[in-house]
């Protein structure tokens, strides 16, 4: 950043020939106390000349102020808030840290990134003011955003100054509301009748009269650059009164009368100079040297500073200035008018001198404003590195907007370029067809760059460097592209083509591509493959210095190794991942909160419930922007889980429901569905029914072809159906859930899913329980107490309450019982007393009553259904009463709705 | 109307000289009687449109109006 900074954050200078103008320094001191204040008038009105004042009083009243200059560049989010965040510090230290450490990608929302801002506010023991001016050149959504937030959770320490041209596009409507909104508007700037006159016979030192200073004050309306120009205008003129009549008699453009008055009196050199240079934002005198073509410009700055005209410093040391923006308009305007010709070769100059100095983007704007886009789209060629590193997504993303596409083409390192801004912001459209330009020039005969050549002309490049590198930079865009399409094949293949293609030394490249194959891997159940790919990727990356990019990868290991079974490993990859996370500085990066939760899920399984709950609650406290997307919803569904093991099981269907509307993918397989959680714990509710239905609407059966990535769908419909089973002792249910456990253990044992074969092995058990195969159930629970050791899986058993109580007793009977078996034994009859709220059926329905109970689910009355079912009333009336008692329930309706629930009405419903 | 206008009129208070004309896209520039000025001609589009206003603020000019004009029928 450097020199920009220092001149964008710098309190512009106090300038001579200023009058006091109390009036406005107290209003401003009187809005500072509010939230806001609006500092808004055209050009010209003294906008930034009074804020300047006002800020050197400043310290005097014990105020902090810092100041930011804003131009066209900040409406790039990632410059705006680095540069307003640098601004506060500058008053209070120590303010905004946090948020400027975690103004990186991954970037969280904004929201979450102004939060750690405010906390830093509302904790200063002094208030501080911030000024931004020039406001109106900001026009991006994303920046307003941001600015609406800050607005909205203003905290009294802080007060801010917009000063613009124009009111800013910002909903004030609330701050008005509170009066926490004050103005100062063109009607407060002008130069009121006495102070004009101060002005102009004070400051100025001209000797007018009363009459006089009336009439330019009339034909000016108070504008001060109109007086401005007037007042030197007049300087060292004789005829005052003869120039007062014909400016005052005169319908001109006041600026074009004045400026004209002012230019014409200027040495020809001086005239030329102020001509040539205007094209600059920001001039030096090496800077104006070159665009002249003369020597001798920091000399003739100084001059023209001192003159007063219309040249501000915008540093201490004389180095920088800017002209007055009208100023700068009207001579502009005469330089296209008069001169047209020179201002593309001038605009060169300037392009050419600030690339020499390193300042990419004002080289492209001078590129570009002098038409010369041929040039604009190399510099922006070789400016992508540092754009890339800077996440000045936004700008380069401008930049690339502004160049026409026939240019883009013949650049493959260009397009290559714009493919990945578009895929940066999740951009699908228009990936493929930079693709497939920049490929276009690859096909040729190695090395050459000359003898490539198609239809549009022949190929540019800019950067050598990165056209070398091009065939496995766009290979990795392409396996991002098909990851982005969910395209699992077409990611594996151009991961691997990216991993032959990138240079050894190149670890982004390799990172990226290593982290997609295993991503793609890991979707279609390679569990080991996917485990060295990311293994191998999170290497480079840490090589790279990504260590955002790391914790994701450790992340994305210990979920494999927890689908693998290996839990110890995976306790340890998140610890090792949250030491990455924080143990690099004081600010946490983003993924320790997953860390977090996934240790918090690991002591879960061990039933460590305590100290489960404690890892959540430090990820809560770690805020939102320690979290990766994902966490949002994933620590809601491991909260959901924590509740439903304490008995809440109503607690945990609402945290599901929060997890389900914060749902993100963000392209990871989505191995847990929050439907076919939900769906479990409707079972464990009993709501049998439910869980059904939920199954028939996904489209589940059991006789399905079996996926890794539908496993945990069809475990929990062979649990829905074990449920129907129990619940109407009869029925294919059974048979169903049986089969369908025998095919899921096959290919989950296939896939080395440890922890699903113990899930499932589990569920066998229970299934030959069920149907009186005592010595069977015990074999399986023994398969699977002996898998479950080593790694200390404690709830996939104790989650099965009372019937996988009973048949631990049994097992502890043998003599070979694992020492695992009295452990789970001792933590099931710990939890007993938190058993379900929702308590299941003490009796079964006999199969008469539940014949009764279908028809107490349509629109018979006590008579029809004694009679369709052959009875007399009196029998009926004591079966529904042993129903009641049954159900728990005291009317009809109840009864039907919590037949409903246990699944008991699925069959035939009378009609 | 169904395709979007390409032909404007901008109306300032005051006498803008003709070297203005360039600055504002090469518009016709016509100082009128009342003391106005009026810039009109052919517009691309939106954005170029909004971005002469700014140019129109950013002067200090007191803005009049802005209408679209029907094209000339083709002779």
């Amino acid at each position: 950043m450097g020199p920009l900074l220092e001149t964008k954050l710098h309190v512009p200078r106090r300038r001579r020939a200023l009058i006091a103008r109390p009036r406005l320094s107290d209003a401003l001191s009187r809005g500072a106390e509010s939230g806001l204040t609006l500092v808004s008038a055209p050009a010209g009105f003294g906008k930034t000349t009074l804020l300047a004042e006002w800020s050197a009083g400043a310290p005097a009243d014990g105020r902090s102020i810092a100041w930011l200059a804003l131009d066209q560049r900040d409406n790039d989010p990632a410059l705006f808030w680095t540069y307003l965040l640098t601004a506060l510090a500058t008053a209070a230290p120590g303010v905004g840290e946090v948020a400027l450490a975690l103004l990186h990608p991954p970037q969280p929302p904004i929201e979450a990134v102004l939060t750690t801002l405010l906390n830093d506010l509302v904790a200063l023991p002094d208030d501080v003011v911030l000024v931004l001016d020039d406001y109106h050149v900001i026009d991006s959504r994303e920046v307003r955003d941001g600015m609406t937030f800050l607005l909205d959770h203003l905290p009294a320490q802080l007060h801010l100054v917009i000063a613009g041209r124009a009111d800013p596009a910002l909903s004030l409507a609330r701050l008005r509301g509170r009066g926490e909104l004050a103005e100062i508007r063109a009607a407060e700037l002008r130069f009121t009748p006495d102070e004009a006159a101060a002005y102009l016979n004070g400051a100025m030192g001209l000797a007018l009269t009363a009459q006089d200073v009336a009439a330019l004050e009339e034909r000016t309306e108070g504008w001060i650059a109109a007086l401005q120009l007037a007042a030197l205008s007049m300087r060292g003129r004789d005829d005052i009164a003869g120039f007062i009549a014909g400016f005052a008699g005169d319908d001109r453009y006041i600026v074009d009368y004045l400026a004209e008055e002012v230019l014409q009196r200027q040495p020809g050199p001086v005239a030329r100079f102020l001509l040539e240079t205007s094209i600059l934002n920001r001039l030096s005198g090496p800077l104006c040297d070159a665009v002249t073509g003369q020597a001798g410009g920091s000399a003739r700055l100084e001059a023209l500073e001192r003159a007063n005209l219309f040249l501000v410093p915008l540093d201490d040391r004389r180095r920088w200035y800017r002209y007055h923006h009208l100023f700068a308009d009207v001579l502009q305007a005469h330089l296209h008018d008069e001169e047209p010709d020179i201002v593309p070769e001038l605009h060169r100059r300037a392009s050419a001198w600030h690339e020499q100095s390193g300042e990419q983007s004002e080289a492209i704007r001078h590129a570009m404003a002098g038409g010369d886009l041929g040039r604009a789209a190399d510099l922006v060629e070789l400016a992508i590195p540092a754009t890339r590193q800077g996440r000045q997504e936004a700008t380069l993303r401008r930049w690339l907007e502004a160049l026409p596409d026939e240019l883009i083409r013949t650049r493959p390192v260009l397009s290559n370029g714009y493919a990945g801004s578009l895929l940066v912001r999740g951009e699908v459209e228009g990936v493929e067809t930079r693709l497939r330009d920049a490929e276009s020039w690859l096909g040729t005969t190695t090395g050459d760059p000359q003898a490539a050549q198609s239809p549009s002309g022949a190929m540019v490049v800019a950067d050598e460097d990165a056209f070398r590198r091009l065939p496995g930079a766009v290979a990795v865009h392409r396996a991002g592209q098909a990851r982005m399409l969910g395209d699992v094949a077409g990611t594996m293949s151009h991961a691997r083509r990216a991993l032959d293609l990138v240079e050894q030394d190149d670890h982004v490249g390799r990172g990226a591509a290593a982290a997609l194959l295993g991503l793609a891997h890991w979707t279609l159940g390679d569990l080991t493959e996917a485990h060295r790919w990311y293994t191998e990727g999170m290497a480079s990356l840490d090589r790279a210095g990504y260590l955002s990019d790391v914790v994701g990868c450790a992340m994305a290991l210990a979920d494999i190794r927890v689908a693998q079974g290996r839990l110890r490993e995976a306790l340890s990859t998140y610890e090792w991942g949250l030491q990455v996370a924080t143990g690099h500085g004081p600010i946490a990066l983003r993924g320790a909160a997953d860390m977090h939760v996934g240790i918090s899920e690991r002591h879960a399984e061990r039933n460590e419930l305590d100290t489960a709950e404690a890892h959540l609650v430090t990820a809560r406290e770690l805020g939102e922007h320690a979290g990766l997307p994902r966490n949002q919803y994933r620590s809601r569904v491991a909260m959901a889980r924590l509740r439903q093991a304490g008995g809440d099981l109503v607690g945990a269907l609402d945290l599901l429901d929060e997890a389900e509307r914060l749902y993100t993918s963000d392209f990871f397989p989505e191995v847990q569905p929050i439907p076919a959680i939900r769906a479990r714990v409707w079972l464990a509710q009993r709501r049998t029914g439910d869980a059904l239905a939920w199954a028939r609407e996904r489209g589940l059966s059991p006789t399905d072809d079996l996926s890794y990535l539908h496993e945990y769908e069809h475990i929990t419909l062979a649990r829905a159906l074990l449920a129907q089973h129990a619940a109407e002792r009869a029925g294919p249910s059974i048979d169903e859930a049986t089969e369908l456990l025998e095919r899921l253990l096959r290919a989950a044992e296939e896939g080395t899913r440890t922890g699903s074969v113990i899930e499932i092995l589990v569920l066998q058990a229970l299934a030959h329980q069920a149907r009186g195969d005592g010595p069977a159930a015990l074999a399986a629970l023994h398969r699977a107490v002996e898998l479950a050791e080593p790694d200390g899986y404690v709830r996939i058993f104790v989650d099965e309450g009372p019937p996988m109580a009973a048949l631990l007793k049994a097992a502890a009977k043998q003599r070979t019982t694992p020492r695992h078996v009295r452990r789970l034994l001792a933590a099931v009859e710990n939890t007993a007393g938190s058993t379900p709220v929702d308590q299941d059926l003490i009796e079964p329905l006999s199969d008469r009553e539940l014949d009764v109970l279908r028809l107490l689910g349509t629109d018979l009355d006590g008579p029809d259904i004694a009679r369709h079912l052959g009875v007399s009333l009196h029998t009926v009336r004591s079966h529904t009463k042993r129903i009641y008692t049954k159900l728990d329930v005291n009317t009809r309706r109840a009864a039907v709705r919590r037949a409903e629930e246990l699944g008991l009405m699925s069959r035939t419903r009378g009609r | 109307m169904n395709r979007p206008p390409d032909r404007y009129r901008l109306r300032v208070d005051g006498h803008l000289d003709n070297h203005w004309s360039a600055w504002f896209g090469d518009l016709t520039l016509t100082r009128e009687s009342d003391g106005t000025t009026s810039l009109s001609g052919v517009v691309a589009d939106q954005a170029q449109l909004h971005g002469l206003l700014v140019k129109v603020r950013d002067l200090g000019v007191t803005l009049i109006s802005v209408e679209a004009i029907e094209p000339r029928p083709d002779v």
